[in-house]
């Protein structure tokens, strides 16, 4: 809306500067030939240069003498016609024609280039706004910028891990599993993610840090699927396939119908047995969409609204974090949890304060209903 | 002199003067412009030793050594041919492997061409544009597609 | 508000057709009125494309990345002033930057030419409108920086390392004043040609545009020299590189201009060729922008290149050069010509100074094309390198240069040379004497570094003569001596200046040129290395991180302690190492280090070069600066303010 104001003030100056020239009624006093001043100063400056002895009085004659002819001939130049004459057809056609054409050029060429409908998007804002209402891609940006702040946040990297393989930064979907794995110690999960991570990033090559990483999470877990399947596939590339294709066997004859890896084992036995061709990278066939599934989305912002909570534990005097963690927490459908924010928020401020005032009206608006 | 014997002199003089400045320009397109070669151009070439001319190409995967005091070696392909290079000093930032590189200098009495300068734009998308024309000529190069998503 | 700003831009196209014609009619039918529209059409146009700036800066200055070129050319993590200063190290941002320019100055005219016949005025304005319109389409339509990303990404591709520096805040701004601000003179004498019309006045009305343009690109050219030098860590200070060729043309060129208006002003000679080179300089600055932008000659410094741009740029070059040429030659019949004049006198001083200048354009615009012209033709790569140009360029450049110092000397029409020689004797005999100097301390080794040195005090003491001759210094008294040194015009202070500046940079190359020495070694820890007669030690490699870089710094130090830092930077999104030479200032020398590999043993290769005076270089630059900013400042140029006032005292003058 602001646009469209804005863009319609700006067309309506353009024009005005067009019409208010032509609609002037010039004032009747003639054109002065403007280069009789400049031969003027000239003579002047002869005056000054002898005054000065840097010219001799014969050479200043000479020169006064030459300027004096410019003026002569100056003076018999037409000066340029009379500007309280009416103004002629033609005149007038052009003017008209300017005149529209400046809205005209305008608004037709604007329609074909510009995107008056999308919103500037500086990326402070961007990063502070409402969670749910942001992209996937900001999500992770905004995770990573807590992340550099706090680099020993367990739970940041954890959630961010997967979500790197999902983008397919393989290199940083592994450094967060490696961080993961040295903040809260080593798990299946973890080491069967970082394998994962690890393979993709080699473009489908099980290494040497893959097959261990697969190994310890098996250790850990006998029979996880994942590390089953991907040391099968070592297996398979170092070129056994007749085992690779029997422990793919086990491992889908173990899992139920619906298991994404039963699936991806079954496919991996069919392509194995093709002559000559090497079990390649299959990341097509493991990868799930590459959009963030609703349960990533859901950690990513749960993991967001727990970072706000603990700055906002840690530094209470911020009015609109407040707000937004009380927002958060109602988009999330946690009542209590926003019941109890906007709790320790009027506490923080001390109950008959502006602040808290402003945030119990926030909170009612959003329909948050508060025990007095 | 008359007054028109003046100007006429003083036109000459002056086209005399442009004539002397357009042979001395033309001489020294001559003698000191440098011509440029791909490593496959060379043997049809028959430089003499000490000819100054300009070597394009890329740099040859794994030929950079380095680390023996301030002389580097490295080689110059367009995959056709390959020349070997010794250059003293400090390379260009960007100068790694499979770079496009322009090298400048002349060839010594044992086929080694020894470089006086290497050129390498500081700029990550560089391909020199000679040897991006020449390498195009051979099929071996396409040009890269600018990436930008949503145009 | 990013767009407003796009709208602005479209508005501001559409401002820029009215501008090339309403004025133009309203010359030729004399319509006042409809002439009346140039001034406030230019004004609004300068507004609008200032906002549309506006809301491009504020973009960068907040990351948004959903306009495209603040994606491709910014980071988040880069340093406020680098995002800014971003704005116009991109192609599409540059080129608005180049339209406001032209804008600026054409608002400049519209607000400040009340001393200009009106027709006159109108024509010049029409003329900008052109360029303009030109222009303002090709941004809208091949370099649009308002173009738009949806969904925005999170993260912008940076701006390329070695563009993040504080030389290049200052450096393209700079040169875009200087090359725009010559359109100025294009306009003028292609409106003048439409007029048919031209006199001394044009001159004058000219002058101050020739020399604000003048003094910008001076800057700008030494601006960039400047950067290259320590930004590209090869030490030099000129590459006689394409890129550079485009920005030295005008700048030849305009030197000439701005000798040959001093005679069309003076003596109303010269005025056809005065025209030409208006028109020739600003095309020069045209075929810069050009070869800058379009990538078809090979250059080091050529930043975000695009063919496609090219042939549009192309397109309006051609367009505009052979437009004025045809007009020019439809017309040059029809002008008069003036006055005549002896050989020896000033003006014939200065014809010699075109003939030179224009000379040496030619032969380094032979030299940028000439590989250009051999690849279309007959499809042989050469390169035209540094021999050609000190081959062709320095014996062109050295006579221009003794004759320096004779130039403000002589008197108009018919001059004295044995008179003037004498006058220049005492510069003459130091020169020499310096140079003997030189040949004596440096072991007779370089008889041409001692001439060169002679050649550059002959120009440093001829301009302090120029200026102790003009107050009489030995003639009168010290008071009287004194008192006429200050009331000299200051268009004198600035000739003078101007010609010290230009005797300061010819010092230092020739200083740099003849005695700089180099070393290349490979250091450790502990070690030194001897250079300029200087023990510089290393002092080790330490690992440094940067807003949006991680750098190896090593740390070298003088004897007396003064320490010298050199890094590597590695800058992570662009995947780009860069090198920061350390650089040492000791007076007007330099130390200048610059870091290489590390080797296998632990050492590192380290290339030192003594540059002695090379600082003057640039520091003539800006004295050259200085001396047209003198220049400008003269009362001659603010003729004709208030047009009352000034008949009033011409009168009383006429009455004395």
């Amino acid at each position: 809306m602001l646009f469209w104001v804005a863009a319609a003030f700006l067309t309506f100056a353009a024009s005005m500067a067009v019409l208010v020239p032509l609609s002037r009624r010039a004032d009747a006093k003639g054109e002065v030939a403007r280069e009789i001043n400049v031969y003027r100063d000239q003579l002047e400056e002869v005056e000054r240069d002898v005054s000065r002895g840097l010219l001799a009085p014969e050479e200043a004659e000479q020169a006064r003498a030459e300027i004096a002819r410019r003026i002569l001939k100056a003076d018999g130049t037409q000066s340029p016609g009379d500007p309280t004459a009416p103004a002629s057809r033609l005149s007038r056609i052009a003017a008209a024609a300017a005149v529209i054409s400046i809205p005209l050029v305008s608004w037709g060429l604007y329609s074909v280039l510009g995107s008056p409908d999308l919103p500037q998007q500086p990326l402070a804002e961007r990063m502070t706004r409402d969670p749910a209402a942001s992209t996937p891609a900001e999500l992770v940006a905004r995770a990573e910028r807590q992340l550099a702040a706090n680099p020993d946040d367990l739970r940041g990297w954890e959630v961010l891990a997967p979500i790197y393989t999902k983008m397919q930064r393989y290199d940083d979907a592994a450094n967060a599993y490696r961080a993961a794995i040295r903040l809260g110690g080593s798990s299946a999960p973890r080491q069967a993610g970082l394998g994962e991570a690890l393979v993709y990033s080699a473009d489908g090559l099980i290494t040497k840090d893959a097959q261990m990483a697969f190994e310890t999470a098996l250790k850990d877990t006998p029979g996880m699927p994942k590390a089953r399947f991907f040391l099968a596939m070592a297996k398979a590339q170092e070129g056994d396939v007749a085992n690779a294709t029997r422990e793919w066997q086990e491992l889908a004859n173990s899992l139920p119908a619906d298991d994404p890896w039963k699936g991806a084992a079954q496919a991996m036995m069919e392509q194995a047995n093709k002559p000559a061709q090497m079990p390649g990278p299959s990341r097509q066939q493991i990868e799930d969409a590459q959009e963030m599934s609703p349960a990533d989305r859901s950690a990513m912002i749960e993991q967001m609204v727990s970072g706000l909570d603990e700055k906002l534990r840690e530094n209470p005097n911020d009015a609109e974090g407040w707000q937004r963690l009380i927002r958060a927490y109602i988009v999330l459908g946690r009542e209590s949890d926003a019941a109890a924010a906007l709790g320790r928020a009027v506490t923080a401020f001390g109950p008959q304060s502006d602040q808290a005032r402003q945030l119990n009206q926030f909170a009612a608006q959003l329909g948050l209903k508060v025990k007095p | 002199m008359t007054r028109k014997q003046k100007r006429l002199s003083v036109i000459l003089g002056g086209l005399g003067f442009l004539a002397l400045a357009a042979a001395l320009t033309f001489f020294a397109l001559g003698q000191k412009a440098s011509y440029f070669y791909m490593p496959a151009d060379i043997e049809q070439a028959q430089l003499a030793p000490g000819q100054r001319i300009r070597l394009g190409g890329l740099v040859e995967e794994g030929s950079i050594i380095r680390g023996q005091g301030t002389t580097v070696r490295f080689s110059v392909t367009d995959q056709a041919n390959t020349v070997k290079v010794t250059y003293t000093g400090i390379l260009p930032d960007l100068f790694r492997d499979n770079q496009g590189v322009i090298a400048e200098g002349s060839f010594g009495s044992d086929g080694v061409f020894v470089a006086d300068s290497v050129l390498a734009k500081h700029d990550e998308n560089y391909m020199p544009k000679e040897v991006a024309d020449s390498l195009k000529e051979r099929g071996l190069f396409q040009h890269a597609e600018p990436k930008s998503p949503g145009s | 508000m990013i767009e407003i700003g796009h709208f602005a831009l479209v508005l501001a196209f559409a401002l820029a057709l009215v501008q090339s014609t309403v004025p133009l009619i309203g010359a030729w039918r004399g319509d006042a009125r409809m002439m009346g529209v140039g001034p406030t059409v230019a004004i609004t146009g300068f507004a609008l494309t200032a906002l549309a700036f506006v809301a491009l800066l504020s973009a960068f200055a907040q990351s948004d990345f959903s306009v495209a070129n603040v994606w491709q050319n910014s980071h988040s993590l880069k340093p406020m002033l680098f995002k800014i200063t971003g704005v116009w190290g991109s192609h599409e941002g540059s080129m608005l930057l180049w339209v406001l320019i032209l804008t600026f100055f054409g608002a400049l005219v519209a607000a400040f030419g009340g001393n200009l016949p009106e027709t006159l005025k109108a024509n010049v304005l029409a003329v900008q409108g052109w360029i303009g319109t030109t222009f303002l389409l090709f941004i809208l339509t091949t370099s649009n920086p308002f173009v738009r990303l949806n969904p925005a990404p999170v993260e912008g591709q940076d701006l390329n390392p070695i563009l993040q520096d504080i030389g290049l805040a200052v450096h393209p701004p700079l040169l875009y004043l200087g090359y725009v601000g010559f359109s100025i003179c294009f306009s003028f004498a292609v409106a003048a040609l439409i007029e048919g019309r031209i006199d001394a006045a044009w001159a004058r009305w000219v002058r101050p545009w020739t020399l604000a343009a003048w003094m910008f690109l001076t800057g700008g050219i030494a601006m960039g020299s400047y950067w290259a030098y320590y930004e590209l860590g090869w030490g030099g200070f000129w590459f006689w590189d394409p890129v550079e060729n485009a920005s030295f043309m005008p700048w030849l060129a305009g030197t000439a201009l701005l000798h040959s208006a001093v005679v069309m002003e003076k003596r109303s000679a010269l005025k056809i060729w005065t025209l030409l080179l208006a028109i020739l300089t600003f095309s020069l600055s045209l075929l810069g922008t050009f070869l800058v932008r379009s990538g078809v000659l090979t250059s080091v410094h050529a930043f975000a290149t695009d063919p496609s741009r090219g042939v549009f740029i192309l397109a309006i070059l051609t367009l505009f050069i052979g437009g004025s040429f045809f007009l020019f030659a439809l017309r040059a019949q029809s002008l008069t010509t003036g006055g005549l004049f002896h050989p020896i006198s000033r003006e014939g001083a200065l014809v010699l100074n075109n003939l030179f200048l224009t000379t040496a354009t030619a032969t380094v615009l032979v030299g940028t094309l000439y590989p250009l012209l051999m690849d279309a033709l007959a499809g042989t790569k050469i390169s035209v390198g540094a021999p050609f140009f000190n081959f062709t360029f320095i014996p062109l450049m050295v006579p221009l240069l003794v004759a320096v110092p004779f130039g403000p000397m002589l008197a108009w029409k018919r001059s004295d040379l044995f008179a003037v020689s004498q006058r220049l004797a005492f510069a003459f005999v130091s020169a020499i004497v310096i140079a003997l100097m030189v040949l004596m301390l440096s072991d007779r080794k370089s008889a041409l570094a001692a001439a060169g040195i002679a050649l550059s005090s002959w120009l440093l003491l001829g301009a302090v003569t120029d200026l102790a001759v003009k107050a009489g210094i030995g003639k009168v008294s010290a008071g009287v001596a004194f008192r006429r040194l200050a009331g000299l015009p200051r268009s004198m202070f600035g000739t003078a200046l101007a010609h010290f500046g230009l005797g300061l940079t010819v010092l230092g190359i020739v200083a740099v040129t003849a005695f700089g020495t180099e070393s290349i070694a490979t250091l450790k820890k502990g070690e030194a290395l001897d250079i300029g007669g200087r023990h510089v030690r290393f002092e080790g490699l330490r690992p440094v991180s940067g807003p949006n870089y991680t750098a190896q710094t090593g740390t070298f130090t003088l004897e007396d302690g003064t320490k010298i830092e050199s890094s590597k930077r590695f800058y992570p999104v662009r995947q780009m190492p860069t090198t920061e030479a350390g650089i040492k200032t000791l007076i007007f020398s330099q130390i200048y280090i610059q870091l290489g590999d590390e080797t296998a043993d632990g050492g590192v290769v380290v290339h030192a070069w003594w540059k002695p005076l090379v600082t003057l270089i640039w520091l003539g630059g800006l004295v050259m600066m200085a001396g047209a900013a003198v220049s400008l400042s003269d009362r001659r140029l603010r003729v004709g303010a208030p047009a009352a006032r000034r008949a009033k005292l011409a009168s009383a003058g006429g009455a004395q």
